[in-house]
């Protein structure tokens, strides 16, 4: 969870290859302070998403049960902060151009991937989440400010009148 | 054959099939082939990644390590879970080399043209060859089981051309299958036959089109996903190549089998020049 900031990233992997899940979380734990959680099954990770707040979600695109595709679109639904990349070794234009329209993509990335560029992608990503997070806060805070403001107006007004 | 005009005639139709036989294989090698990247891009993205892991870790380790044995102290637990996590992933690179070196042996024996000689080989060999080529392809959405006669007696036979028929029927099957279903591949002794067969949960084969589905240039696929010379090919390999039978039963939305038997020894008088 980063609701301030302050606390560690959550990264969510998800590739039905264990071997992928397995370096990009070794990678990740070695290199960075992320708490990385990794998932074969996309349901699982949904699951997983009902209840953990994440930053930044990596999927696989090609994966049994739900596609890449439809795994993020349940997560955009979940958690519409967390950032959304796909890693996907099924490069054609077609899944590409969908993931971008339907699920609001953050990256497309294609395997094999190198790892420098893909832990910038993952900065990147936390920073757009902890921002859209910000702004979830101050755009509640502007609410509740606005909302005592014409509370204490309405009874000003009540005073004089 | 007295006439040698009409011998050398024969000679050159037979060419001729081989080449067509030959361009076809390519063809449906050529159409595996986005499912073959990205069946390699896979290991191979993790073998780099964790190369790239491995190479930065053993950096930090001679440090930690340096400074721990300056200081005359044990290895930090730090140090030996960086330890932990580089064995395992030299585990994960051996998984994924193996996995590159199957699909490549695979491709290998597609792609060998110089088995023009008769060979007694197992014929499951051939068959698993195809099945882990296919699998790069739709793995996730078909299901391949195999009852395989572990009694069956080695084939005497053109493995190049074996292994294009297994290859077409796996296919097709594959193709006949819209979304999520079964492929069953058998194989038993029959007297002095080998009999294989390639089930699948598919669509059938549609009544009016039974008739014709050998022969050559008839196709229900859309242009680019078949030549309508896959099964002309594979009846022709069977057939007059080596002396077998094939046949095939099917049901409209229950599935389709293809049965082929293939004498266990050819006569030498059909060896190919």
């Amino acid at each position: 969870m980063q609701p301030n900031g302050q606390s560690t990233p959550e990264i969510l992997i998800v590739d039905d290859e264990e071997m992928v899940v397995t370096s990009i979380r070794a990678f990740l734990t070695l290199e960075t302070e992320f708490n990385v959680h990794g998932y074969m099954d996309p349901e699982q990770a949904v699951q997983f998403m009902e209840t953990h707040p994440v930053d930044v979600v990596v999927s696989d695109y090609l994966m049994p049960k739900l596609n890449g595709i439809q795994f993020l679109g349940k997560a955009r639904s979940l958690q519409p902060e967390a950032a959304r990349v796909l890693l996907t070794g099924h490069a054609d234009k077609q899944s590409a151009i969908q993931a971008i329209n339907e699920v609001g993509l953050f990256q497309y990335l294609e395997k094999p991937w190198d790892n420098s560029q893909l832990l910038l992608v993952i900065q990147s990503a936390i920073e757009r989440a902890t921002l859209f997070r910000t702004l979830k806060e101050k755009i509640s805070e502007l609410d509740s400010a606005h909302s005592s403001l014409k509370d204490v107006q309405s009874r000003l007004l009540r005073a004089f009148l | 054959m007295s006439d040698p005009a009409g011998a050398s005639a024969e000679r050159e139709l037979d060419l001729t099939r081989r080449k067509l036989a030959e361009a076809h294989k390519m063809a449906s090698l050529g159409r595996l082939a986005a499912g073959i990247v990205h069946e390699i891009n896979t290991p191979i993205g993790s073998i780099l990644s964790n190369n790239e892991t491995i190479r930065r870790s053993l950096n930090s380790l001679r440090k930690l390590l340096g400074t721990a044995v300056e200081q005359g102290l044990p290895p930090t637990p730090r140090t030996l879970a960086v330890l932990d996590t580089l064995a395992s992933l030299t585990d994960i690179d051996k998984i994924a080399c193996e996995r590159i070196l199957g699909i490549i042996r695979g491709l290998k024996t597609f792609a060998r043209v110089n088995e023009s000689d008769l060979q007694r080989v197992n014929i499951h060999e051939i068959l698993l060859n195809t099945i882990k080529l296919t699998n790069c392809v739709f793995r996730r959405r078909i299901t391949v089981v195999t009852e395989f006669d572990e009694n069956l007696p080695d084939v005497e036979c053109y493995p190049g051309l074996l292994n294009q028929v297994f290859l077409n029927l796996v296919v097709n099957a594959s193709q006949a299958i819209e979304a999520e279903g079964t492929i069953t591949i058998r194989t038993r002794s029959d007297g002095e036959r080998a009999h294989v067969s390639v089930s699948d949960t598919g669509s059938g084969i549609p009544e009016a089109v039974r008739p014709r589905i050998f022969a050559a240039g008839f196709t229900t696929k859309p242009i680019g996903e078949g030549t309508g010379l896959g099964l002309t090919i594979t009846r022709e390999i069977v057939e007059d190549t080596h002396g077998g039978k094939i046949t095939f039963e099917t049901e409209t939305g229950v599935g389709t089998t293809f049965h082929l038997w293939i004498p266990l020894r050819q006569p030498r008088s059909q060896e190919r020049p």
